[in-house]
């Protein structure tokens, strides 16, 4: 028998450690240009004198100072530009790049809730405020949840009302509050659809569109903390917060895009828990045939109803095994008895 | 010389498996995404409930059977609802929502957080005191507080999800 006299060689050597560097160290590391550039600017400036300055609302478009251009203090993208590395406009854009990284700072939950908190309270007073039906709101508050749990986000607290306005109305504020109107309930046909609708406003916040719309404000740029304790000493803060927010939801609307994926996770959040998941489609076919909806806020702040029937109807491929799932029209009847209109 | 050449390259490829293999039992470990979420003892809602478990547990996947999946935890091996766990521990954000991404190209968001503290509840001071500056009611405000303080027990919304035989119950 022929003896092996077994050695490792370099060439084995390098292909372990190459192996070891592939699988293990790189993925342990990520790359992130926005940090590196914020620390890198941090590093090279002095401290702030106050902590409070890095919550004053900054205007991003007016360009700093010549002089300050040329004095080469603003960190890298300074000494960059001093040293000829960067033109001028080169070095205004990386400025401008940091700026804005710096305005896509996360609001905390306790923050979100805060401010959709307050909202929901303004949903209320615009909105003819509580329908006092406590069987239906039990039935929405089970629908609604039910939904939530198997969202993106089942790991908050989901609150749900009923408005008492005639208008078909839906809403949805950060950190959990969805609102519909008693006039939307009313064109609802079943329990699949009113999934689909409560779905749709639960993934505004499992998106946190509203937040994501805030983050990107340009009066927010240059904010890096938003702390309730910030907030809190700066009640001008909280006022512009709300003022943003609000407008958003209640008068411009979200992106459309915003909308249109909302209506895709609201789908799939009413299939993952069993609803025939057509029914939000089918739901806002019905509206943009209804001759209630012209002075919905529902209609003004969303895309067109045809739209967004369409899209839904492209995508509709993945769900066309749950074509059976149930309605549940009966068991929605019994819960919603509706009242005569006068 | 040429068994040499053999033993180098048999080495690599082991050595590159064994680097791997952690990656790939990896991809197998899930996550609750929210308390109380039922282990059964088998791939069924009706099937004996083993134990509860809270979120943000990890769960080895070891089979998927249509809405259930088999798992083992904590030394228990049962079967739970499949859109009851994550591929990501839960942070408030989007996991499955790939699936849809490719459908209709997901927006993703600029930063996420953590919602670990996600049982904050009642209307915030700061929001409050915003609201009665504004001229807001105090019946708007007390709508809110009833909003947040109206809650569905979990048994409520287990009877009401099988008597529409939805979600585990869906057939």
């Amino acid at each position: 028998m022929r003896k092996i006299n077994f050695k490792i060689s370099w060439f084995s050597f390098f292909c372990l450690s190459l192996s070891v560097l592939l699988f293990w160290a790189a993925p342990s590391y990520s790359f992130n240009l926005g940090k590196i550039l914020k620390d890198v600017e941090k590093s090279t400036q002095p401290e702030p004198q106050q902590r409070e300055i890095d919550v004053t609302i900054q205007e991003p478009t007016s360009p700093p100072p010549e002089s300050q251009q040329s004095t080469g203090n603003g960190g890298l993208i300074g000494l960059g530009q001093s040293l000829g590395v960067f033109d001028k406009k080169t070095s205004k854009i990386l400025k401008q790049s940091v700026n804005t990284l710096q305005a896509l700072q996360p609001i905390a939950y306790k923050e979100e809730k805060a401010i959709g908190g307050r909202l929901a309270v303004e949903v209320f007073s615009r909105y003819g405020g509580v329908y006092n039906d406590p069987k239906l709101l039990n039935y929405i508050n089970l629908v609604g949840q039910a939904v939530a749990d198997v969202s993106n986000r089942p790991d908050i607290d989901y609150h749900f009302a009923i408005l008492n306005t005639e208008s078909p109305n839906a809403f949805a504020t950060p950190g959990g509050y969805v609102f519909v109107s008693i006039g939307l309930l009313r064109m609802i046909k079943n329990e699949a659809q009113l999934a689909g609708v409560l779905a749709h406003e639960v993934a505004h916040i499992s998106q946190k569109h509203a937040l994501q719309t805030l983050e990107r404000s340009r009066s927010l740029q240059g904010i890096s903390a938003l702390s309730l304790t910030v907030m809190d000493k700066n009640p001008g803060l909280f006022d512009k917060l709300i003022d943003e927010v609000s407008n958003v939801l209640f008068t411009k609307g979200l992106d459309k895009n915003l909308e249109f994926e909302a209506d895709r996770y609201g789908r799939e959040f009413a299939y993952r828990m069993g609803y025939y998941p057509g029914g939000l489609q089918n739901f806002i076919h019905k509206l943009g045939a209804s001759k209630e909806n012209g002075n919905s806020i529902f209609m003004s702040t969303h895309p067109s109803t045809g739209e967004r029937y369409n899209r839904l109807k492209k995508t509709w491929s993945r769900y066309k095994n749950a074509s059976l799932y149930p309605v549940l029209g009966r068991r929605f009847l019994s819960a919603f008895k509706r009242p005569d209109k006068s | 010389m040429h068994l040499s050449i053999f033993i180098r390259i048999l080495i690599f490829l082991v050595g590159t498996a064994i680097l791997f293999l952690p990656q790939w039992v990896a991809a197998e470990t899930w996550y609750v995404k929210k308390s109380h979420t039922k282990l059964q003892a088998e791939a069924s809602a009706r099937s004996k409930v083993l134990s509860k478990l809270e979120q943000g547990t990890p769960v080895n996947v070891k089979k998927k059977s249509g809405k259930f999946f088999q798992v083992s935890t904590g030394g228990k091996s049962g079967w739970v609802f499949r859109f009851k766990l994550s591929k990501k521990a839960p942070a408030g954000g989007q996991d499955e929502g790939d699936v849809l991404g490719a459908l209709g190209g997901s927006q993703k968001m600029a930063a996420r957080e953590s919602a670990s503290g996600s049982s904050i509840r009642g209307l915030s001071p700061i929001s409050e005191q915003h609201a009665r500056k504004k001229g807001a009611t105090s019946e708007s405000i007390q709508a809110v507080k009833d909003m947040e303080n109206y809650i569905v027990m979990p048994e409520q919304l287990d009877r009401f999800l099988e008597n529409g035989k939805l979600g585990e119950y869906s057939q």
